[in-house]
């Protein structure tokens, strides 16, 4: 029995028979908790909220749940400490209440709250290069039979199946991705390294799948160390030997059965449910292949497909269309997740194809370029929407307008009529306050571009799920075609306005450095750079001994940042 | 001159000079003492005007220097005002542009006329006089705002400080009559004069002349002895109009609040809460934590227990100590919790005031923060001791 459950909702309109999309309910019959009344659901098609270290970038718990997006993806290698899972055992616990468990932990408990290991949203080729985060998905050694490399604020880490598991045990989300052998594809791989990572991910599942009941997943695992175990033994052993003794026991040893592995009972997690990677690469059979037996194994309850490994090897239509091929021999009813399809125009082809959960990776990177988003698809469009996007003469900047632009300074209007986002409503902060924040490298510029954006991305996808039910899809694709175009390919650049701020603030830190400290304080600054300046001191354990007198000194420093 | 407050004392501490207050502004009531968290861009670091609200701020501080090179004044003429500009509907107080100037000091001429200064932004001369900064203020639109002044650091002595005084009166002439919106906003005055009780006594004799809606000390702040310090906002205070608001500029540490309350101040602000939370420190009653240390790694107690905030309600030390930072979020959060740690700390000073058990909550607050009688700074229990409390005597309030 799945503790999660998708309702498919029937058709009302016949869809196109080349359309598989459909729309859907994903929802968990876990018991709500932490002080929350109601449980999120996540409407599909829909989105899984990005997250980085656990939050919402931006977006603090209470103006996050402004938003009515029903679930989050939290990367486990963002989160996972270097002494865990041996440190779990410091977490809460009492007999009576609950086990303190992820959601607890990152205050999502009433959210739909997805594992992943790693931070697969986030690909190089869709990212800014310049942003703190580029390395976070950068090629890792290779993973091995017995273990997956993480990416940890703190560094490079193993994690094994046996971490795993019990990662598991103590986090309880309400959906894990099973530990997965995902590798970097490119044109060169080999077809041997591919299958293996196949065949080491549907190893790793079946393993997963039984532990999950109770039963001893890891038998197999440990009867080959012990066989190994025992063979270096005797290789010692051999050595202090006579050639007669080695006889004897050679005899001795083949009379004797191998190790005997007694079955370990385990504690099930039949309350988490598990989706399942399903590797697509660019090698056809290699695809096929583990479609076909990651769709055999019944207790899986979703599939995820990274299509960001497909677009690193093929252009974005072949990579929809390898997709595809995939998708087809996944069971219909279960829930499947892709990673890397953003942009609007890409996520109606992947929802035609019958996807039924992205993420919000799209606003929020619109937001750390300063841009804020003005699109709108089929019946979403408000008045001001509408005017917004005949008024501005390409249609490949329609979708957005960027907020560094020298053209917003004096506009004291919100960034989209009629928008009901924190930022928009009631006209309170105006696209001259969004630009005055930007420039002065105030915080609340990306609290607000964040709250508009990831609303506007809501919008669009409970459009989607309109035009899905009422069977208008592609005439209103068609529609967004026209209007919006397709996004442009994003550089990682920074605007040119982004640049000059940045310079004058790097010439007058130069100016202050040799200033009083007075001085510095008077002028005080924007403080963005601040984490930045923090994280390169981040020796946090050498502050033990520090005194008010050094938090002052750290104080004018961050001004000088 | 005009004035569009008022000032009603509901409660003075029949021990100290410590007073609550009802303050109406333009925007809205200030209940007093009160602490002003410092949003110098128009904005309190990455906090909300919501959220800013949801702490139970009733004002905050802007510079006028900042708004004046940045959106300028033409884009608050244009808009109707930093309020609306920041989508802050309650109050605001803008200081002259001057504090900025003193510091500055190396880079500026200070004459009759104003202060000629290089922008530290551009290497550009500019002039701020009274009538500008008036000016500015007035295109800002603050509740209250603060005089031009000449200011001169706090270890400055000899004739420069009776300089910076009498300079400091004319030039608040100058600013009461550039001022061209007293109807709608609260032109203060600030006392000047240095360390000298004698300077400070004449400024305080000819600005209450003035009769301007409100009074600040200014001066102090810039490294003088804490012993010096206090003498001087006692003095100060002793010598101040009783019927209107009495405003410590740039004071926020934690005991400086609570002496100054004792002392008889009623308005503060500083830079120090929301900046330090940027650095992961959070401010609690017991004292500041450093959310960055490992030791807050397997924490899972909240940054301060019965905190009702987004971050106490929210999260434990553990996550914090992985967010602090590290992420925006952590930012907000630890600036959220430790304007609620100041603005709580200032609650509780007024319930108390009222019901007059200020002496108790003093004694409670040291040994909180302090522990030990040896910890308690000297000063502080100098400065008590001038109002009638003796800290490190044994428990003399039960």
């Amino acid at each position: 029995m799945s503790p999660l459950t998708f309702d498919i909702h029937a058709s009302k309109a016949a869809a196109p028979q080349s359309s598989a999309a459909r729309c859907g309910t994903l929802s968990t019959s876990k018991p709500v908790h932490g002080g929350f009344t109601t449980k999120r659901v996540i409407e599909t098609p829909g989105c899984f909220m990005y997250s980085s270290k656990g939050s919402v970038p931006h977006l603090t718990p209470d103006t996050m749940r402004l938003q009515d997006y029903g679930g989050v993806n939290v990367a486990l290698e963002q989160i996972l400490q270097s002494d865990q899972p041996a440190s779990f055992s410091k977490w809460p616990s009492t007999p009576t209440s609950p086990k303190f468990t992820l959601a607890d932990y990152l205050h999502l408990q009433d959210l739909v709250l997805f594992c992943d290991l790693r931070d697969f949203s986030f690909s190089e080729s869709t990212s800014s290069i310049s942003s703190d985060t580029a390395t976070r998905t950068s090629k890792l050694n290779p993973n091995t039979d017995r273990h997956v490399l993480l990416s940890t604020p703190k560094g490079v880490r193993q994690l094994t199946l046996d971490d795993y598991l019990k990662v598991v045990r103590q986090f309880q989300p309400d959906i894990i991705a099973a530990l997965a052998d995902n590798i970097v594809d490119t044109k060169e791989s080999p077809q041997k390294r591919v299958r293996k990572s196949i065949d080491r991910t549907l190893k790793w599942l079946d393993q997963i799948l039984v532990e999950r009941q109770g039963g001893d997943g890891r038998a197999a695992d440990r009867l080959v160390e012990e066989e190994k175990k025992r063979r270096k033994e005797l290789k010692e052993k051999r050595k202090t030997m006579t050639k007669e003794q080695q006889q004897l026991q050679h005899d001795r040893d083949a009379a004797s059965d191998s190790v005997a592995i007694q079955p370990v009972s385990t504690e099930p997690w039949t309350d988490v449910a598990v989706f399942a990677h399903v590797q697509v690469s660019h090698l056809e059979d290699e695809r096929i292949w583990s479609a076909k037996e990651t769709a055999k194994r019944d207790g899986v309850d979703g599939f995820i497909l990274n299509a960001n490994v497909l677009l690193s090897t093929s252009n974005k239509e072949e990579a929809l269309q390898q997709l595809e091929n995939s998708l087809g021999y996944l069971p219909s009813q279960k829930p499947k997740l892709v990673y890397g399809i953003h942009a609007p125009e890409d996520v109606l082809k992947a929802v035609a194809l019958g996807v039924d959960l992205f993420d919000t990776m799209y606003p929020f990177q619109l937001t750390e370029d300063g841009k804020a988003s003005l699109f709108y698809f089929g019946e979403s469009a408000t008045p001001g929407a509408v005017a917004a996007a005949s008024t501005l003469s390409s249609s490949s900047t329609n979708r957005w307008i960027n907020l560094w632009d020298d053209e917003h300074g004096d506009k004291f209007v919100p960034i989209l009529d009629g928008c009901e986002c924190y930022a928009c409503k009631g006209n309170r902060h105006t696209r001259a306050y969004i630009n005055h924040l930007l420039k002065t490298h105030e915080m609340l510029a990306t609290v607000l571009l964040m709250s508009h954006n990831m609303y506007q991305y809501s919008r669009f996808f409970a459009a989607v799920r309109e035009a899905v039910k009422t069977g208008t899809i592609e005439q209103h694709a068609n529609a967004f075609h026209k209007t919006f175009g397709v996004e442009p390919i994003r550089t990682g650049e920074k605007h040119a306005a982004q640049i000059i701020v940045e310079a004058a603030l790097t010439k007058r830190n130069q100016r202050l450095e040799t200033a009083e400290p007075a001085v510095v304080d008077a002028i005080g600054s924007g403080d963005y750079d601040a984490k930045k300046r923090a994280d390169s001191e981040d020796d946090a354990d050498r502050e033990n001994k520090r005194t008010r007198k050094v938090q002052e000194k750290e104080a004018l420093m961050e001004d000088v940042a | 001159m005009k004035s569009a407050l008022t000032w009603e004392i509901l409660a003075k501490c029949s021990t100290t000079k410590a007073r609550a207050a009802v303050l109406t502004l333009p925007h809205g009531v200030v209940n007093a003492p009160v602490f002003m968290p410092v949003g110098t861009q128009g904005t309190l670091k990455g906090i909300t005007p919501d959220q800013i609200e949801g702490l139970g701020c009733q004002i905050m501080l802007n510079n006028t220097y900042h708004l004046g090179l940045r959106p300028g004044q033409e884009l608050l003429d244009a808009c109707g005002g930093a309020h609306v500009f920041q989508g802050w509907n309650r109050n605001l107080l803008t200081d002259s542009g001057g504090f900025q100037m003193v510091s500055l000091l190396k880079l500026a001429e200070i004459t009759e006329q104003g202060v000629q200064f290089e922008s530290p932004h551009d290497g550009s001369l500019m002039l701020l006089t009274p009538e500008h900064s008036m000016s500015l203020q007035n295109s800002i639109g603050a509740d209250i705002m603060m005089q031009l002044d000449d200011v001169v650091s706090s270890l400055t002595e000899g004739p420069r400080v009776e300089e910076a005084m009498w300079r400091s009166i004319r030039w608040l002439d100058r600013c009461i009559k550039a001022h061209k919106k007293p109807d709608s906003q609260n032109l203060f005055a600030i006392i000047q004069g240095g360390l000298d009780p004698e300077l400070r006594k004449q400024c305080i004799e000819e600005m209450v002349k003035r009769d301007t809606p409100g009074y600040a000390i200014g001066g102090l702040s810039g490294g003088e002895a804490k012993d010096k310090f206090w003498r001087v906002v006692s003095q100060c205070t002793d010598l101040m109009p009783k019927n209107k608001p009495i405003y410590c500029m740039g004071v926020g540490y934690a005991e400086d609040l609570v002496v100054c309350v004792a002392l008889g101040v009623d308005m503060f602000d500083c830079v120090f809460p929301t900046r330090t939370a940027r650095f992961g420190n959070a401010l609690t009653a017991t004292g500041t934590l450093s959310l960055r240390q490992a030791k807050f790694k397997d924490d899972f107690r909240p940054i301060e227990e019965g905190c009702d905030c987004v971050a106490c309600k929210s999260y434990t030390r553990a996550y914090l100590y992985t967010v602090a930072t590290k992420e925006t979020v952590g930012c907000h959060l630890i600036s959220i919790h430790n304007t609620a740690y100041q603005l709580r700390l200032m609650r509780q000073m007024r319930e108390s005031i009222i019901e007059d058990r200020f002496p108790q909550f003093i004694h409670k607050f040291f040994k909180d923060l302090f522990v030990e009688k040896s910890a308690y700074p000297e000063w502080a229990a100098n400065a008590l001791r001038s109002v009638g409390i003796d800290i490190l005597k044994d428990d003399a309030a039960k």
